[in-house]
């Protein structure tokens, strides 16, 4: 295997370095994509789905799983920002690329499309069990294979589930025992969001991807209603948009807190300040930051637990703002967004600030309550004054 | 909603498990993907090449007549042939042209004649050849004028053949050693141009040899397991490297222009010319223009041939209703859809597709209906339910002449899907004592309505669900799917699988095997019954009620029930808003009547300064209203003595002070034990008493004391530090007086 990357490493020739704006923080959709493909055949018969993604301005890097000059990195620097894995029968991807490989690629904030049929192999199951996703053994009656998610992972989710009358069995054989799988537990696409916000799209149909898939009818049973083309299309499409960063990118900028009536950010605020937030959250809509509109967006003031929790108030132009009372408890506290939206990449700002207590001249300094004690004890040293007077020079 | 949608995923897997088996003409659906697929940008196309390449496309689907994209096609001909081009532009020129029809001078046509002619003399690689003798050929198409006829067709001839190798496959050049199908297809284009421009007749053994090369070539075909036939391309590494599609759609174009130039048979079988065309209709719609043009020219060649000519044979619908009555229809006809010459189809065999021995029925010849334009079996035979067959179909051409022009490709297999709607009857359910199997509740389902059952059972009771399927043809039928679904309040499921005895579907749930897959849950379950199947019509889920089943209590070491899932989405949202309490503002006398009371504690000073100056009765006065406002224990206040009355004012004075402060005190809520205050009357003690602590202080006063002192560390830990001072105050002025 080391040789092989070696040889890799040699004969790699210099490809994509001519391709055109790459992803950054500023424009975050993909857009150099590496397609891995089983048999190039697929570049045709799964034309309509490529091209939709080459119209939007994707540069696609058509390339055989096994083609020993593949690689997704080099020199530490990644050459694609996305990867679509259309081989779902590779034993041993070529070049560098092994499952390993993939995971970091995702690791490191790149997104991934997979989509299998019936002849899965272990290879591209590893890559989908590492996301969260276990393939079911027998296929279903859908052209493709469901798969179940893993409970404990929070971050992957049904796009696509089947019916509560669908089931998991080989429709060959007889069913002697209840299928494993059933209803909507089965997951024929799912998505992942990682914490670092890649995202990965896994489709237990390659068919789904076709040219035929897109083009045909669909009639459901026991309706009249004839759709001339299937949802294929446009659910994939959709998705593709998602996974590829060209929609549900938000970005927050321009986070800022002041004391109500200063534009100054303090250093540190007093218990009971009274402070205004603000965060302006902008959508990536592919082409352009546009104002994100949302009414649930949320700040906390936070020490080990959320003291003030708010909901933000928004101009509907981006611009999110509200305004409270610093508790009265000092110590370092945070301004946290967490912000998760389904669908959207999740949005975690935080902001330290320490909050201190009254100095000791900034007490009240005379209590009108305390004015009998304040009215006794004086009196009582005039009194005494008076009586020593009186008591000496008296007489 | 949601349970029709499972059996979409059904319908839409039949389709297309249909569209894969059976091979269809080129039909509408390709005639709108195409125009999809290569529409002009903006009214003209990229390139010339482009250009030719989608009117012929358009011109073999008979489509794209209102595209007008000729102006502007035509414009960029007439300025390709007018200047010093390539021999690949000039080619396209000319062929882009022979469809649009510009205007062209034939001068031009002249120029263009006697530089191509040179260029075949000096040419030495097979695309100069192919380019040059190409726009020759188009030439001849579209002029009779100029002179096009090669004097040394022979020589040319060699010189192509020289590039070819011994497996039929060809070079691109001399200096290239690389050898491909792609280009062995446009050596037989070319070579059967050289024939067709030929002044004399080629030399005989030439065209022998140059068959037995096509022969030798299409030993090199490659196979699918359908039966579709195709040439590929070995190098992979090359530049020139072509898919399948185009290396198998050059061959094609090449092998019937060859055999359209020459008069000889090329001994070639029908089956592998069928299976080419069964490659280009298995792939259905391509992708990309490129692709649907390969294809469909291919196509359009194999169309009419001079080799023998496919026919295409399709079923329109491959899943038949046996409640509809659905009849089997067959169409014949040519690659691209036109009718096929007179012929009959027989059903020869048919099976099941679970049993693959014996044919269920006997052969049978298919009527053809020309108002369907279809070979149509009225009824199927009495012997076919509903099921997955396999039925076969065998084309007999009428006329024995066109038995050497067709190829029919043999027997067909096709896979055939009856459906109908299966009686459902005798549905019951019923709870059993698990003892001796006698019925407790017995209750009949109606699967049509919406009426719930609603039963009772105990861990020692059974449950039994039957239900009786038949198909129309009153044979038992056995679904795919049959569930039994039990589903608890807390969403936990288990699903039973219904088992076939004999003639009904049954099965008898035992609770007592089950309580410990039920983790011991009491309380009702619903009840969710699906039957289905791909050949069902009428598959259902219905809930048919709910059971309440006593279970007995968990034992000590019984597994938990399993965790409820969480819902993922929950994350997801707004959450709750936290606002903090404040600590309450400390209660405050009001400001009036604390300034009241700043005035009566000063009235005894100024009583005491009243007294001071004004002798000894307005000091017994002040004593005796002291006296009565300290309300208990007066008596003590005649224990003052003294010799000196000056002395004698000072306790008094501090004693109305106190009494002040300590009704303020009251007041304001400060001292809530009235009671316990009552030691201020013994002030007089304190005050003489010269240490707080000596021995004559009496234990009430230092339990007050130390009462007052605990009061104000009560009040350091929650309440404000100004309180703590008043505390203070009052319990020094207290230790003081």
């Amino acid at each position: 295997m080391a040789r092989l990357s070696l040889i890799v490493l040699i004969t790699i020739i210099p490809f994509i370095s001519t391709l055109c704006s790459s992803f950054s923080p500023e424009n975050p959709t993909d857009r150099r994509i590496l397609v891995l493909l089983d048999d190039l055949a697929l570049q045709s018969s799964h034309s309509l789905y490529f091209s939709s993604l080459q119209s939007r301005g994707y540069a696609l890097d058509f390339k055989l799983a096994d083609d020993s000059k593949i690689g997704l990195q080099r020199y530490g620097q990644y050459l694609y920002d996305g990867l679509i894995l259309f081989c779902p029968s590779i034993d041993r991807f070529g070049g560098s690329i092994d499952s390993a490989a993939i995971v970091d690629f995702v690791d490191s904030g790149h997104d991934l499309i997979i989509a299998v049929d019936n002849s899965a192999s272990e290879r591209i199951r590893e890559i989908a069990t590492e996301c969260g996703v276990d393939f079911d053994d027998a296929p279903v009656l859908f052209q493709g294979m469901g798969h179940s998610l893993n409970p404990a992972n929070s971050l992957v989710l049904k796009a696509l589930s089947a019916s509560s009358s669908a089931y998991s069995a080989n429709p060959k054989t007889k069913l002697s025992n209840p299928p494993s799988l059933t209803g909507s537990a089965i997951s024929l696409v799912s998505v992942v969001q990682a914490r670092n916000n890649a995202r990965v799209l896994i489709a237990g149909s390659l068919s789904m991807f076709s040219n035929r898939f897109f083009r045909s009818g669909v009639q459901k049973a026991g309706s009249s209603i004839k759709h001339a083309k299937s949802g294929n299309e446009q659910f994939l499409t959709e998705l593709s948009k998602w996974v590829f960063h060209e929609r549900g990118h938000l970005k927050a900028v321009n986070v800022r807190h002041h004391k109500v009536g200063e534009t100054d950010e303090p250093a540190m605020y007093r218990i009971n300040d009274d402070l205004e937030y603000a965060v302006e959250i902008y959508e990536w809509s592919g082409k352009s930051w546009e104002p994100y509109v949302a009414n649930d967006v949320q700040v906390q003031f936070y020490m080990m637990s959320p003291y003030v929790l708010k909901t933000l108030s928004t101009d509907q132009k981006g611009l999110y703002f509200t305004a409270f009372k610093v508790p009265d408890v000092y110590g370092v506290f945070q301004f946290k967004v967490e912000y998760q939206q389904l669908g959207y990449t999740s949005l975690s700002l935080s902001k330290q600030i320490p909050v201190r207590p009254f100095r000791h001249n900034e007490y009240e300094r005379f209590l009108t309550a305390a004015f009998p004690y304040y009215g006794a004890s004086f009196s009582m040293m005039a009194g005494f004054f008076i009586f020593t007077f009186a008591y000496l020079y008296n007489k | 909603m949601a349970r029709k949608l499972g059996f979409l995923v059904l319908l839409l897997c039949l389709t297309s498990i249909c569209e894969s088996a059976a091979i269809q003409p080129i039909s509408d659906a390709h005639r709108s993907a195409t125009l999809e697929l290569v529409a002009p940008v903006d009214g003209s196309f990229a390139s010339l090449e482009e250009a030719y390449e989608a009117l012929r496309t358009f011109e073999i689907l008979g489509i794209g007549k209102e595209l007008n994209v000729r102006a502007s096609t035509c414009s960029s001909v007439v300025d390709k042939l007018g200047s010093s081009s390539s021999l690949k532009d000039l080619f396209f020129a000319l062929r882009a042209n022979v469809l649009f029809k510009c205007e062209i001078n034939e001068q031009v046509f002249l120029e263009i004649a006697l530089r191509l002619k040179a260029s075949v003399n000096d040419a030495n690689s097979l695309l100069d050849f192919y380019y040059a003798i190409g726009s020759l050929r188009l030439i001849k198409d579209q002029t009779s004028e100029v002179d096009v006829f090669l004097a040394d067709a022979d020589g040319i001839f060699r010189s192509i053949k020289a590039l070819s190798q011994s497996d039929g496959r060809w070079r691109y050049g001399p200096n290239n050693p690389v050898s491909s199908t792609y280009a062995a297809g446009i050596a037989l284009e070319t070579l059967a141009g050289v024939i067709s421009l030929a002044t004399s007749e080629i030399d005989q053994s030439l065209i022998g040899t140059l068959s037995n090369d096509i022969v030798k070539l299409f030993d090199g075909i490659e196979k699918y397991d359908d039966g579709a036939y195709y040439f590929d391309e070995k190098l992979v590494d090359a530049r020139e490297h072509q898919g399948p599609l185009s290396a198998t759609s050059s061959v094609v174009r090449g092998l019937t222009a060859f055999a359209a130039a020459t008069s000889g048979s090329l001994n070639l079988p029908g089956n592998k010319i069928f299976g080419l065309a069964k490659f280009f209709l298995g792939i259905g719609i391509p992708g990309n223009a490129k692709d649907l043009y390969n294809q469909l020219d291919a196509l359009a060649c194999l169309e009419s041939n001079r080799v023998s000519i496919p026919l295409i044979l399709s079923l329109p619908a491959t899943v038949l209703s046996l409640t509809e009555k659905d009849q089997l229809k067959v169409r014949v006809s040519t690659v691209l859809g036109s009718t096929a010459p007179p012929l009959s189809v027989k059903l020869t065999q048919a099976f099941s597709s679970d049993s693959k021995d014996a044919s269920i029925i006997e052969s049978q010849e298919l009527k053809f209906d020309p108002e369907v334009d279809a070979h149509v079996l009225d009824a199927l035979p009495k012997i076919v339910d509903v099921g997955n067959y396999v039925f076969v179909f065998e084309t007999v051409l009428h006329d024995q002449e066109h038995k050497k022009v067709y190829a029919t490709g043999g027997r067909t297999k096709v896979p055939i899907y009856v459906t109908g709607v299966i009686e459902v009857d005798n549905a019951e359910i019923a709870v059993l004592d698990s003892d001796l199997g006698s019925i407790e509740t017995r209750k009949k389902l109606d699967l049509v309505g919406n009426n719930a059952i609603s039963l009772s059972a105990n861990h020692l009771q059974k449950l039994r669900l039957s239900i009786r399927l038949t198909t129309p043809l009153k044979h038992s039928f056995e679904p795919h799917q049959a569930f039994l679904k039990l589903i608890h309040e807390t969403k936990v499921e288990h699903i039973f699988v219904l088992g076939n005895s004999g003639k009904q579907f049954e099965i008898i749930l035992d609770f007592l095997g089950l309580v410990e897959k039920f983790s011991y849950l009491s309380g009702t379950y619903d009840i969710q019954l699906t039957v289905g199947d791909a050949v069902m019509e009428n598959s259902f889920l219905r809930e048919l009620g709910h059971i309440e089943l006593d279970l007995p209590e968990p034992p000590e070491k019984a597994t938990r029930p399993p965790p409820r899932p969480v819902d993922a989405y929950l994350r997801y949202g707004p959450k709750a808003e936290i606002t903090h309490i404040f600590r309450a503002p400390e209660k405050r006398p009001p400001q009036e009547l604390s300034l009241a009371f700043l005035g009566l504690v000063l009235v005894p000073l100024l009583g005491f300064l009243v007294g001071f100056s004004g002798g000894l009765s307005t000091y017994t006065f002040l004593i005796s209203l002291t006296a009565f406002a300290s309300r208990n224990e007066p008596e003590e206040l005649p224990y003052i003595n003294g010799p000196c009355h000056i002395c004698d004012l000072v306790p008094s004075w501090h004693c109305g002070s106190s009494l002040t402060l300590c009704a303020f005190l009251v007041e304001v809520g400060s001292i809530r034990n009235v009671e316990s205050t009552r030691f201020l009357g013994n002030l007089l003690d304190v005050c003489r008493a010269q240490n707080p602590f000596s021995p004559c202080f009496n234990l009430g006063q230092v339990e007050i004391i130390l009462r007052k002192r605990e009061n104000a560390f009560v009040r350091t830990m929650f309440g404000t530090r100004k309180h703590i001072n008043e505390i203070w105050w009052a319990g020094l002025l207290d230790s003081v007086l």
